[in-house]
């Protein structure tokens, strides 16, 4: 649903969707580290495929995002992870369009970088609870879905469609996806805590 | 007399079965294509239809796209959309779109661009889970993954 296809938007808008993304990558890789490479491959994988669980939810047909969960792992590496993630759907499964990787980048990897300042943040909050983690993490996975709908809604508005109409009929295909993803990457935020917790983002 | 009564009936009985049947009427046969079907679904697995999408047909006359669309209309519920031909013209061009979704496809008339009923479950078939491709998607992160590794293994070691 979130992928935008060839064809659709103003060549203006895709074009400046590609510097956009051009700009965040090169800030977000200029501060990888070589050793984040193999981490970031293994969560790449996850959302790659993700795209492919779909499920038909009213009218229209909706898939897994993963986002937030990449922005809680990955921390800014996100946006990268992203970006290969949408390459490698594009070319494979031809899903979205090849002028449209950079905007569809910015749909998704900036919601996952907002999903990781929120985590990071909320985390230095003390809220008298033991499992912040399971909060935040929960909070990061149904936001970024949740800021994803709205961007896409947003760009499919220039295109003469009615903002509102659609931002409403997306958003409310999406609800499932909210909360599952929301769940998914609260449970597994609460469970790396324990058992793994350099695998979460907190730089 | 008797006799030459039944010679008549046995001649009009010879003529009748030498006779086309229905020489005194001809028969005309015409094949005629009055609606063409569309279907649209998502690709990826389960081949979910493409509901309540918007089609817009471009007929192409003598091989120029009419910039005007020739007909528009929506999908029902099963991604299915029909629209009548227009005289003469054998080639259409038809976009179907959905929230951010697009996809198009030639139909032409003459090359018997109908898919067959074989061909339409292989095209559905390929629709689904595209196992082939998550491997190579796989392969190529699980390369990236083992040059860092290697690389950052030679970075300690130094």
């Amino acid at each position: 649903m979130v992928h935008i296809s060839d064809g659709i938007l103003d060549p203006l808008l895709w074009e400046s969707g590609w510097v956009i993304t051009a700009i965040i990558l090169a800030y977000t890789l200029s501060k990888m580290k070589i050793e984040d490479v193999p981490k970031l491959s293994v969560i790449t994988a996850a959302v790659f495929v993700a795209s492919l669980i779909h499920f038909q939810f009213g009218p229209t047909s909706v898939h897994f995002i993963l986002n937030g969960f990449a922005g809680v792992t990955l921390g800014l590496l996100a946006y990268p992870c992203i970006f290969v993630a949408l390459v490698l759907q594009c070319f494979l499964f031809q899903h979205g369009g090849v002028t449209t990787i950079g905007i569809n980048t910015i749909n998704m990897g900036v919601p996952a970088l907002l999903a990781y300042l929120l985590f990071k943040y909320g985390m230095r909050f003390d809220l008298g609870i033991k499992q912040k983690e399971i909060l935040f993490g929960t909070l990061g996975g149904g936001i970024a879905v949740a800021l994803a709908v709205l961007f896409l809604s947003i760009e499919l508005a220039t295109t003469g469609e009615e903002f509102f109409e659609v931002a409403i009929f997306v958003a409310t295909a999406h609800i499932p996806i909210i909360a599952i993803e929301a769940i998914f990457t609260g449970i597994t935020a609460g469970f790396l805590a324990t058992v793994q917790p350099e695998l979460l983002c907190r730089r | 007399m008797k006799s030459l009564n039944i010679l008549v009936l046995s001649l009009v009985l010879c003529m009748a079965l030498v006779c086309p049947v229905a020489s005194a009427h001809r028969v005309i046969v015409q094949g005629y294509v009055n609606e063409i079907a569309v279907k649209a679904y998502y690709g990826g697995g389960g081949a979910d239809p493409m509901a309540y999408a918007d089609v817009t047909v471009y007929a192409t006359i003598d091989g120029k796209e009419e910039p005007v669309p020739f007909i528009t209309g929506e999908t029902d519920e099963a991604g299915m959309y029909y629209f009548a031909p227009k005289k003469r013209v054998s080639e259409y061009r038809v976009v179907v779109e959905a929230t951010g979704h697009r996809g198009d496809e030639w139909v032409n008339l003459t090359e018997g661009a109908g898919l067959t009923e074989a061909e339409q479950e292989e095209a559905e078939e390929e629709a689904k889970l595209p196992l082939k491709e998550v491997i190579t998607g796989f392969g190529y992160l699980a390369g990236i993954a083992g040059i860092a590794m290697i690389l950052a293994a030679r970075k300690m070691n130094k």
